[in-house]
C-alpha cells in the first residue's frame, strides 16, 4: 500500500486537494460533454460528423441506395463480436479524433488497410450469396495474396461517389428543412 | 503521513496543476475545431475596381492570397519543368540555333511562378537593356500578360494605347505581379476576364463569352495568356497589337493556315532565311484536344483544387504543378497509388519527348542545309518551297514545345503534331538535297557544333557577353528608378478600412 499512502494527501492538505481534484473532474466531464462523447457507443450516422472530415462521407452516403439498409457502422467496424466492435470503433476513432485535434488531416482521404479487410467482410456479411455467377466471398486475405478483387474495385462509386476530397461534396448536406419559411407554415390552413 | 516531506507535497500539486492546464488545453482545441466551421469570411477593407495591389485584396481573403503568395516557392523540379528556373538554352542548346536571329535564342528560362513576373520580365535579356523610354526591343505588349496594373491602365489610358510604345516606356507603370484582379470581379469575387484580347478572339468567332459556364470559366481565366498569340501590326500604324490567331480554329493547322493567308512571320531565321512562326504557350488550345477537358475537368481543378481548412472550402491559389500536388489534385478522382500515377505522366512525357528531340535535331539540320544552300548561290525561287516546309516543321515542332505539359494534356495530339512536323521537315530536306546537288553538293551536311549554349550562341552569331553586361546595368541603374515611381504612386491611393 505504499504507493496509495504516498498519493494520499496529509491531512492539512485535503482541501485544496479536493480543490483541484474536483477541478479535474469537472474538466474531464466538460471534455466528454464538448466532445460529444457519449454519441460515439451509438450507430447514428450523424456521429460521424462531429467532426466536420466525414461531411462529404455521410453526404454521398445519403443518397446512396446504402442509406436503406446500412449505416457507417455496418460496413467501417466489424460484426464478429462486441468485444472486437468496440476495440476496432475505439482505435480508430481514437486516431480519427488524435489526427482531427493536431490538424493533420489530409484533403484526400484514403481507408487504411485494416479498414479495407473490415469492410470487405461487412461486403460479404449481407451479399453473401447475390447470385450463382459472381463469387462474392472473396475475403481480404485473397486479395493480399492476389487472388481476386474487393468489391469495390468496379463497384468504384459504392456508396461514396467517385469525387473524394474534403470539400467535394459537403455542401449536399445542407440542411433543407426550411425550404418552407415559417410565416407560410403558420399561415397555411391545416388540412 | 503528516510528517511527510514537503517536496512531495508540492510535486503532487503541481503535476495536477499541469495535468488540468492541459485538459483544459484539449477543451478549448475540441471547442476550437467545432466552432470555426461557421465563421465566414469578413471583409476587413474596401477593394476598389481595379486595384492592383494583391495585398489589398489578401486582406479581405487571407486563405487565397497565404496560398498565392506560396508560388514564390521555387523548390521543385519535377522530371521536365517545376517552379524552380531552369536555362532551358543550356540544357538543350539547339534551341538557340533554332531561334537564330529571335529574341529567345539570348535567353530561355524555364518559368517560375506567377510571384515572380514582373521580376523575370526585368531579369530576361529578351527585353534587353533599354537606358530611355523609347529604346529597346520589345514592345509595350510584352508587359500584357505581367501584372494587375495592366487593366488598371488600359482603363486609364486605352487600349491602343497601351499596346502603343516601348517596353520600356510603361516600366514604371506595371508594378504587381499576376495577381487577383487579373482574374477576380472586386465587388462579388467571380471570375472575369481583364484582357481584350480574349475577349476579342471569341467576338470573331461569334461566341459569347457571356455566356459560358462558371466550370469553363476556370479554364478561360488562364485562357487569357496561356494561349498561342501574335503582335498584329496591321490594326493601327506602328502598334503591336495583342492578337490570338483562333479566327479558323483552334488546332495547330488551322493557326498555320491563318498565318500563312496573312503572310505573317515573327522573324526571318538568319540561317535559313525562313519566315518564322514562333509558338508562344498554346497551352489552352492543347488542353481542350485533351480527354481531360474532354471530361470537363477545368485548369483550376488540377492546377488549383479545391481546398478545406477548418470546414472552410476555398481555391488553393499555389498555382503549380500538379505533380506537386498529386494526393490533392490527381487523387480526388484518381484512386491508384501516388508513384503509379507519376509513372503514367512520366512514360507519356518520356515516350514524346523522344520525338521532339528528333524533330528538333532534323531542324537543326535544315537550317544549316539551307544555308549552305544559299551560300552556294541558290535562287529564291529554289528555296521557296523549302523555306516554307522548315516555317511549317519548325511551327509544329514549337506548338508541341512551348505548350509546356502538353504531353499530359493531350499526349495523342501531341504526338500527331509532332509526327506531322517530322514529316514536313524531312521533305523539306529532301529538297534541299535536290538543290544541294543541283549546286554541285552532294556531301552529307555536317551537324554543327552547338553542344553548349557558348558553343550555339557562337555559330548563330550572337554576343551573349554584351547583352548581359548592359542588363546587369539596367538592373542596377534603370529598375530601380521604376520602383521608386511606382511605390510614390501606390503610395497615394488610400485603403479604407471596414470598422
Amino acid at each position: 500500500m505504499g504507493v496509495l499512502n504516498l498519493l494520499k494527501p496529509p491531512d492539512n492538505w485535503r482541501s485544496p486537494v479536493s480543490l483541484i481534484l474536483g477541478i479535474l473532474f469537472g474538466l474531464a466531464v466538460y471534455i466528454l460533454i464538448v466532445s460529444n462523447s457519449l454519441s460515439y457507443l451509438s450507430d447514428n450516422p450523424k456521429t460521424c460528423i462531429n467532426c466536420h472530415i466525414m461531411k462529404p462521407q455521410l453526404a454521398t452516403w445519403q443518397h446512396s441506395s446504402h442509406r436503406e439498409t446500412a449505416v457507417c457502422n455496418d460496413c467501417h467496424v466489424p460484426h464478429d463480436n462486441i468485444i472486437n466492435k468496440y476495440f476496432f470503433k475505439a482505435k480508430d476513432g481514437l486516431r480519427h479524433a488524435t489526427i482531427f485535434t493536431l490538424k493533420r488531416e489530409p484533403q484526400v482521404i484514403f481507408i487504411k488497410e485494416d479498414g479495407k479487410s473490415v469492410v470487405q467482410d461487412n461486403c460479404i456479411r449481407c451479399h453473401s450469396r447475390e447470385n450463382e455467377v459472381v463469387n462474392t466471398r472473396i475475403e481480404y486475405a485473397d486479395w493480399v495474396s492476389n487472388n481476386g478483387k474487393l468489391c469495390w474495385e468496379c463497384h468504384n462509386e459504392v456508396p461514396h461517389g467517385s469525387v473524394n476530397s474534403l470539400s467535394a461534396v459537403s455542401y449536399f448536406l445542407e440542411d433543407n428543412s426550411n425550404i418552407a419559411p415559417n410565416w407560410i407554415k403558420r399561415k397555411l390552413i391545416k388540412q | 503521513m503528516s510528517k511527510r516531506k514537503s517536496w512531495i507535497n508540492w510535486t503532487l500539486f503541481l503535476l495536477t496543476a499541469v495535468v488540468v492546464f492541459l485538459v483544459a488545453i484539449l477543451g478549448s482545441l475540441i471547442i476550437e475545431r467545432k466552432t470555426q466551421a461557421q465563421f465566414a469570411y469578413k471583409p476587413s477593407v474596401v477593394i476598389n475596381e481595379l486595384e492592383p495591389r494583391n495585398e489589398v485584396w489578401g486582406k479581405n481573403y487571407p486563405r487565397q492570397y497565404q496560398s498565392y503568395i506560396q508560388t514564390a516557392d521555387t523548390t521543385f523540379r519535377s522530371k521536365y519543368n517545376g517552379n524552380t528556373m531552369i536555362d532551358m538554352l543550356s540544357e538543350d542548346p539547339r534551341l538557340v540555333v533554332l531561334w537564330a536571329g529571335y529574341g529567345f535564342s539570348k535567353d530561355y528560362n524555364q518559368g517560375r511562378g506567377h510571384y515572380y513576373a514582373i521580376d523575370d520580365i526585368y531579369n530576361t535579356l529578351r527585353t534587353g537593356a533599354p537606358f530611355d523610354p523609347t529604346e529597346g526591343p520589345m514592345p509595350s505588349t510584352c508587359w500584357t500578360c505581367k501584372s494587375p496594373d495592366v487593366p488598371r491602365l488600359m482603363n486609364e489610358i486605352g487600349i491602343k494605347e497601351f499596346y502603343s510604345g516601348k517596353w520600356a516606356g510603361k516600366g514604371e507603370e506595371i508594378h504587381n505581379a499576376i495577381g487577383c484582379a487579373d482574374c477576380h470581379n472586386p465587388e462579388s469575387m467571380a471570375l472575369q476576364i481583364s484582357r481584350p484580347a480574349l475577349l476579342e478572339a471569341f467576338e470573331r468567332q461569334g461566341k459569347n463569352i457571356e455566356e459560358v459556364s462558371h466550370q469553363e470559366m476556370r479554364s478561360l481565366v488562364c485562357a487569357q495568356c496561356h494561349v498561342e498569340y501574335y503582335f498584329n501590326k496591321d490594326i493601327y500604324e506602328g502598334v503591336s497589337y495583342l492578337t490570338l490567331p483562333w479566327d479558323g480554329g483552334l488546332a495547330v493547322e488551322d493557326m498555320e493556315k491563318y498565318y500563312d493567308e496573312m503572310q505573317f512571320s515573327d522573324w526571318t531565321h538568319t540561317l535559313s532565311r525562313a519566315p518564322m512562326l514562333k509558338a508562344q504557350h498554346p497551352g489552352y488550345e492543347v488542353y481542350l484536344t485533351g480527354v481531360h477537358a474532354d471530361r470537363n475537368v477545368s485548369c483550376a481543378d488540377c492546377h488549383m483544387p479545391y481546398r478545406s481548412e477548418g470546414g472552410q472550402k476555398f481555391t488553393d491559389h499555389k498555382i503549380q504543378s500538379p505533380l506537386n500536388n498529386v494526393h490533392n489534385s490527381c487523387q480526388i478522382c484518381h484512386r491508384e497509388e501516388y508513384s503509379d500515377l507519376l509513372e503514367d505522366v512520366f512514360d507519356r512525357q518520356d515516350k514524346i519527348i523522344q520525338n521532339r528531340d528528333k524533330l528538333e535535331e532534323l531542324l537543326v539540320r535544315a537550317h544549316v542545309e539551307a544555308k549552305l544552300a544559299w551560300d552556294l548561290g541558290a535562287s529564291e525561287k529554289q528555296m521557296e518551297n523549302i523555306l516554307q516546309d522548315i516555317r511549317h516543321a519548325q511551327w509544329r515542332w514549337d506548338y508541341a514545345a512551348a505548350s509546356h505539359g502538353g504531353s499530359f494534356h493531350s499526349p495523342v495530339e501531341i504526338s500527331r503534331v509532332i509526327s506531322t512536323g517530322i514529316v514536313i521537315v524531312q521533305e523539306g530536306r529532301i529538297k534541299l538535297t535536290r538543290v544541294l546537288s543541283d549546286l554541285g553538293y552532294i556531301d552529307t551536311v555536317p551537324y554543327p557544333d552547338i553542344v553548349t549554349k557558348a558553343k550555339a550562341q557562337k555559330f548563330i552569331g550572337l554576343d551573349a557577353d554584351k547583352l548581359n553586361k548592359e542588363k546587369i546595368e539596367f538592373l542596377k541603374i534603370i529598375v530601380p528608378q521604376w520602383k521608386q515611381k511606382a511605390e510614390e504612386r501606390e503610395a497615394g491611393w488610400e485603403v479604407i478600412s471596414y470598422q
